[in-house]
């Protein structure tokens, strides 16, 4: 009475209920409610799925209506040979692979194996979806491409910018230039021939993409292979320099473009302004033509500063973040930043952020610049 | 028959007549249309009291009124097509594709709404965005579930502040003054919006947004975030209280009054010692010190994750708590309060928390379990997401002895 499907769902929901009871009964707290609401919900659904099998005779059709084993859906064969079972196990080759030796093998081996899954699924369903052969056939396309063209089509893109940045990152900066627009020209008179040949076979078409894409995805490899060109590390500026008591070779980090690297000009609390004479003062957003040598900056926030130099001499503005005791209870020392020094006309853009009322500090919050003596703006920290 | 009768029959025989949507629709309509008329609104910005809401009340009147009439056109000509012309078994009329003229026409028509609208709309932006009448900065910072205002040092509407001041929900202003907010935040987006005084500016971490501000006459004008920013977002309000220069010379002097501590041996003084003891770490009272004189600084930074807690100096001269949202004041008080006339108003709200007028109710049950009154956490004992620091004030398990202490020293901050 009992078919053979329904025998194996009815003996995982007695095993799911089993469980449910026990894991019920040995682990507390919210894991354990969770738990069990899961293994009982599992319980149902193997029951209502055993209730089913039970009900259609495990769509057995011969049982069912006998003689109709021959035009049945079950009873079409395959529509054509699988690449699933190798690709699939090639991904659980890689699976064991990337167990003990890469994470990221594991991770593309865990996706192909769900890919695969996913895909063997469908095919083998499509493939006796209906007792009409053209039908399933058709059925695997209309499923499975919408979903497989984007993220193949996704991959595709994926590699071609990967390869394209490890050249960009390989090859020096002028170089870059010109190659890239010598590769961009050259795409561009491709397609345009594409477009002005009308009669240009597909095999040709095809052809020269996929050498122009093997070229890509050969230097790429390359590339990356050969490594990125040494990038310029951004001078780290000590608070010794900020400060004034140590000198570093000035000239080597002044920052020529410092004005077309600030992003932010437009939200600035304060302009500071080393002036011709040498004067240091702040014009403090919303009321921009008085100058101040104050600035009120509330505690634990953000904010930004521009520093303009209006003086012949390279100058860089420095924030004096106070002094504070170290943990082993000695004074500690006094912190500052700075930004890079600026010539003429330059600026320069100081973020910084106080998280301390003045009081607690031993020196006072301000900004100074390094060899501008007796000008400062003080820092007004409630 | 009793009313629910009544109503059930009718129901029931409207669901027998192809009536009930008309119906529905229009009961829906009037409903929210009716709802749009209660007395009790104080965040109305129809209603604008000062010349920045002013000039925007200018601009949307009319673009709602032409809104309204091209909707009614469009609604009702819509309305009249679907019953003409419903299918009642009638032949296909001719079909025809295309009519340049309509089309030319249909579309230089809402250009020119559009247009029209536009000269106006771009021209009040810009003024609400100068700067150049400035007479008063505020900082204004969002933080999860509370503003703070800190008074920059300088003038102030003719009033000079020499020190900074801190305080957070009441943003006091001069009246008829025009003042500038410098509007920020320091964890995630809020927004600033204060209806009968001017639109919405959001406080974004890392940038400075200028909001100007300003009320015609002493009042109190009340707002709230509007930018969803976490559990608490609906108990982040705030309010504008405007006084006239005079009180308002006064409200600035008595926040920069030097700290008085309580009298030894009343149970304030006691308070003053709990506050130290569970409270400082987070909250600055500007002045209290430790008994050999060294001063109490607090450090939100190591423990909230906005980096600060509101400063409670003068926590007696606002008139409600957390975000603004529980009151300190009867609701008595507070109706006379909101309803005073321009003259009075002043007086009435630098008298501050009067015995009277004082209700300790919600201060309590702040004291005795703030992520009850005001949601925090999915789980406030875990704080791995936040590296071991509150969001908001956390539960302090206080005994009812300390809260009595507390509330005796708290009532004297003013
Ligand atoms: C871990 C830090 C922390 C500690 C400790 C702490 N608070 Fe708070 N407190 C806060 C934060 C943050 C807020 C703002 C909460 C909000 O509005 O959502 C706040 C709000 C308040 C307010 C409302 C202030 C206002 O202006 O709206 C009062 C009053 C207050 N706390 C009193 C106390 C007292 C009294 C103690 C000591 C028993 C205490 N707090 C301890 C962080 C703290
Ligand atoms: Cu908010």
């Amino acid at each position: 009475m009992f078919t053979t499907g329904s025998k194996l769902l009815l003996g995982a929901t007695v095993l799911s209920v089993v469980g449910a009871i026990a894991f019920g009964v040995t682990t507390g707290g919210p894991a354990g409610v969770l738990g069990t609401i899961g293994l009982v919900s599992l319980a149902s659904v193997f029951g209502f799925l055993a209730g089913i099998n039970l009900y259609t005779r495990d769509g057995n059709v011969a049982a069912l209506e006998p003689g109709v084993e021959r035009t049945s859906a079950a009873a079409q064969p395959p529509v054509g040979r699988s690449l699933w079972p190798i690709v699939g196990a090639v991904g659980v080759g890689g699976l064991a692979v990337g167990a003990v030796s890469q994470p990221v093998v594991f991770k593309v081996s865990l996706i192909v194996v769900l890919a695969t899954v996913v895909e063997w699924m469908i095919q083998g369903w499509s493939e006796r979806a209906s007792a009409d052969r053209a039908y399933n056939e058709g059925i695997r396309r209309r499923l499975l491409h919408p979903l497989e063209f984007p993220i193949v089509g996704a991959l595709i893109g994926a590699a071609v910018v990967y390869a394209f940045s490890r050249i960009m990152l390989s090859i020096s900066k002028d170089a870059g230039r010109w190659v890239f627009i010598i590769l961009g020209t050259i795409i561009v008179a491709i397609g345009f021939l594409f477009a002005a040949k009308r009669g240009l076979s597909k095999g040709t078409a095809a052809g020269i993409v996929a050498v122009g894409a093997l070229a890509l995805v050969g230097v790429g490899v390359a590339s990356a292979v050969s490594g990125q060109r040494t990038i310029e590390e951004h001078p780290h500026i000590s608070t010794a320099v900020c400060l004034g008591t140590a000198t570093e070779a000035e000239t080597e980090e002044i920052d020529d473009k410092a004005s077309q690297d600030v992003a932010a000009k437009s939200n600035v609390i304060s302009n500071v302004e080393l002036t011709e004479d040498g004067r240091l003062v702040a014009f403090n957003l919303g009321t921009a033509d008085t100058e101040y040598h104050e600035i009120t900056v509330p505690r634990s926030t953000t904010v930004h500063v521009l520093f303009t130099n209006k003086t012949e001499e390279p100058r860089r503005l420095t924030v004096h973040l106070g002094t504070f005791p170290a943990a082993d209870g000695t004074a500690g020392s006094e912190q500052a930043d700075c930004t890079t020094a600026v010539n003429q006309d330059g600026v320069a853009f100081l973020t910084f952020r106080l998280d301390k009322s003045q009081a607690a500090s031993t020196t006072p919050y301000r900004l100074t610049v390094p060899g501008v003596e007796g000008q400062e703006i003080s820092l007004v920290v409630p | 028959m009793d009313r629910s009768e009544a109503t059930v029959t009718t129901l029931g025989e409207m669901s027998s007549t192809r009536r009930r949507w008309p119906l529905a629709a229009l009961a829906v309509s009037a409903g929210t249309f009716l709802a749009s008329c209660a007395s009790n609104a104080p965040q109305d910005y129809f209603d604008p009291a000062g010349p920045n809401a002013e000039k925007i009340d200018t601009l949307q009147r009319p673009v709602f009124y032409i809104a309204g009439v091209v909707a009614l056109i469009v609604i009702g000509a819509v309305g009249y097509i679907v019953f003409k012309f419903k299918d009642r078994g009638q032949d296909i009329p001719e079909q025809s594709h295309g009519n340049p003229k309509l089309e030319i026409a249909l579309t230089i028509l809402p250009a020119i709404i559009l247009a029209g609208i536009a000269v106006p709309t771009v021209v009040t932006v810009f003024d609400l965005n100068k700067q150049d009448d400035t007479e008063c900065i505020i900082n204004v910072t969002g933080q999860q579930w509370w503003w703070e205002y800190d008074y920059a040092t300088g003038e102030c509407g003719g009033v000079e502040i020499s020190q900074p001041i801190v305080t957070s929900g009441e943003l006091v202003i001069p009246a008829d003054t025009p003042v500038l907010l410098r509007v920020t935040s320091r964890d995630v987006i809020h927004s600033y919006w204060i209806p009968r005084l001017n639109g919405k500016r959001d406080a974004v971490p890392g940038r400075l947004h200028t909001l100007r501000m300003q009320a015609d006459e002493p009042g109190i004008y009340t707002g709230q975030c509007t930018e969803f920013c976490g559990l608490s977002h609906a108990r982040m309000r705030q309010a504008a209280v405007a006084l006239n220069q005079a009180d308002f010379q006064t409200w600035v002097d008595n926040q920069l009054e030097p700290y008085t501590a309580p009298e030894a041996g009343t149970l304030a003084a006691t308070g003053e010692q709990t506050f130290i003891a569970n409270c400082s770490k987070c909250h600055q009272v500007n002045g209290i010190a430790n008994a050999d004189g060294t001063p109490v600084l607090s450090d939100p930074d190591l423990y909230v994750v906005s980096g600060v807690a509101p400063n409670i100096t003068n926590l007696m001269t606002r008139t409600a708590i957390a975000g603004w949202t529980f009151d300190l004041i009867n609701e008595e008080c507070r109706d006379a309060l909101w309803t005073a006339s321009p003259d009075e108003f002043g007086a009435m709200y630098l008298a501050g928390v009067t015995p009277d007028c004082f209700d300790e109710a919600a201060l309590r049950d702040w004291l005795r379990n703030p992520p009850g009154m005001k949601p925090m956490y999915v789980d406030p004992n875990n704080l791995d997401s936040t590296g071991g620091k509150y969001r908001g004030m956390p539960m302090l398990n206080l005994n009812e002895n300390q809260i009595d202490e507390l509330v005796a020293y708290l009532l004297e901050r003013k």
